[in-house]
């Protein structure tokens, strides 16, 4: 086995976070390129309440 | 004999809608809509090899655990006999289609190569959808079909991978081995989802699957679902087989997330085989899966045992560097180790080199955009667009627009063809058994066919090299003959 001990952190060493917390550091800018015209029309069509009415069967 | 090493193959679980039909007929209509497929199979399956209820760990459970608020739907509803109701049938490429707790499943033939698991994975999309149309054009109503894992309202259904491995590896020595790659893997092949219906509010999460999971490890899959499953159902000889059954990943649009993810577990496989796989003893590896889903714009973090914790990028770069101390001769594993590293470094300081490359980044990129154009971020709006990601629709589907707008970095895997079983494994055998020999069936399996007409079976031994042309013959005496040849 190769152990990883020199990868490790001590868990005192940043303050805990919590379940919901998506804070952290910053990235840089996700948002380029420019999505085409063609992308945001297919995503304007979206029925906004799709998601509100998508209901499934629970499977494995 | 073959330098590719793990047999492995893909079963998907698929979402889909009815137009004016609702959650309560579904079961029904996925046994409709698996019946309506209009390409050649041979009906039926043989299920006294399936054994959902044994355990790894050396035991065998009672019954499998449900989903209460799910059964509700069954409540006086008049369910068909169980073959009736999986309507099972067996393609001409080896994979098996049928219902499974109310959703089309498409399980590919068993796959020596990653390029051809993500053909046979994506023939599956198409599968479904041709299933779909004809279910469509009978009920005259509009039939929408979705390759994901959640309904955004507390229902799961899943993408399994399979891996077959030798029983000789100890079970402890697999857990040890998988877990942290299980947890860490997400950060490089998790689907994405909008939003958490149990654990929590949170804007965006890496995996579709996190919240859904209860314990580190079972053998459940319905409801109480674990990060490891331990069912000990090898489709082969028990005595010489295991097969690692995933349940923890995600059904992915992106085909190099396909292969990344079934790469890594096969990378793990061998290092765990070699006795050469990291070690790292994850405290609560339910709560760390999901603290890295949680992380988007982080690291992410994984707690463990004694008062340590680190990330997911040093858990996988050491799965990497373990890799340089093994004997790996498989060259699509190679591949995988040289692609995860510059996408963790690229993760991390390089964010346009990463995200055409990942599923879940590439959906926030989308959604970013449409907020950004919109002015807002808009919960419900953004899980419409989230579940829109996974339709498969050429027209309508946001992941289908923004493969073809050209930004994403696709690997060059076209969808195999119906016809066409993977290259040298057992599929092979069974899709000649189904495409020429399908009225003589009487039942098949995985790892066997037998026939009306024939004194003997055709036993399916997993570990086997079926070439295409070998097995091309004209009577099942010869087909039978020509597979005990290559045993």
């Amino acid at each position: 086995m190769i152990y990883a001990d020199r990868q490790t952190k001590p868990k005192q060493a940043e303050p805990e976070r919590k379940l919901g917390d998506d804070s952290g550091p910053s990235k840089p800018d996700i948002r380029r390129p420019a999505a085409p015209n063609e992308l945001l029309k297919r995503m304007r069509n979206v029925d906004p309440d799709q998601a509100k009415k998508y209901r499934q069967r629970s499977g494995q | 004999m073959n330098q590719y090493s793990i047999l492995a193959g893909i079963d998907t679980e698929f979402g889909f809608t009815v137009e004016d039909r609702t959650v309560s007929d579904q079961a029904d209509d996925s046994i409709a809509l698996v019946r309506a497929y209009p390409g050649e199979g041979f009906l039926g399956w043989d299920y006294r090899s399936e054994f959902p209820r044994r355990d790894m760990r050396g035991f065998q459970v009672d019954r499998l655990a449900f989903d209460p608020e799910d059964a509700k739907f069954d409540e006086g509803r008049a369910r068909p006999p169980a073959a009736e109701e999986r309507s099972d049938r067996i393609l001409p490429n080896g994979a098996r289609f049928y219902n499974d707790h109310g959703h089309p499943e498409y399980a590919t033939p068993e796959c020596w190569t990653l390029d051809d698991l993500v053909a046979q994975d994506q023939l599956g999309e198409q599968v479904v959808v041709d299933a779909a149309e004809a279910f469509s054009k009978q009920i005259k109503r509009k039939v929408r079909v979705y390759k994901n894992n959640t309904d955004f309202h507390g229902a799961s259904y899943g993408t399994h991978e399979n891996f077959l491995i030798p029983r000789s590896i100890e079970f402890d020595k697999l857990a040890l081995g998988l877990m942290p790659m299980l947890v860490a893997r997400q950060v490089l092949v998790g689907a994405g989802k909008v939003g958490s219906e149990s654990k929590g509010p949170v804007r965006y999460q890496i995996s579709q699957r996190a919240d859904f999971f209860v314990e580190p490890m079972n053998v459940e899959t319905l409801y109480r679902r674990p990060v490891f499953n331990t069912r000990d159902e090898p489709h082969a000889a028990m005595e010489e087989w295991r097969r690692l059954h995933v349940i923890c990943g995600d059904a992915n649009m992106h085909p190099g997330c396909t292969r990344r993810k079934a790469g890594l577990i096969k990378l793990a496989l061998l290092l765990v085989e070699q006795e050469k796989a990291p070690l790292w003893r994850i405290d609560d590896p339910v709560r760390s899966f999901q603290l890295v889903s949680r992380d988007v714009r982080g690291e992410g973090r994984v707690e463990l045992e004694g008062a340590n914790w680190t990330t997911p990028r040093n858990i996988l770069e050491s799965y990497l560097d373990a890799a340089d101390h093994a004997e790996l001769n498989d060259p699509e594993i190679i591949k995988i180790i040289l692609e995860c590293r510059a996408l963790l470094a690229n993760r991390a300081s390089n964010w346009d080199e990463f995200w055409p490359y990942v599923d879940w980044a590439a959906k926030l990129w989308l959604l970013e955009q449409f907020a950004e154009a919109e002015g807002g971020w808009e919960e419900s709006m953004m899980q419409s667009l989230d579940l829109n990601y996974h339709l498969l629709d050429v027209e309508e589907g946001l992941y289908a627009g923004l493969a073809s707008s050209g930004y994403l970095r696709l690997p060059d895997i076209p969808p195999a063809l119906i016809s066409e079983a993977p290259n040298g494994s057992r599929a092979v055998a069974r899709a000649v058994a189904v495409h020429k020999f399908s009225k003589s069936i009487k039942t098949a399996s995985w790892e066997k066919v037998t026939f009306e007409s024939a004194a003997t079976s055709l036993d399916l031994p997993p570990n086997l090299w079926y070439e295409k042309s070998d097995c091309d013959v004209e009577s099942i005496e010869a087909l039978i003959s020509r597979v005990n040849e290559l045993k």
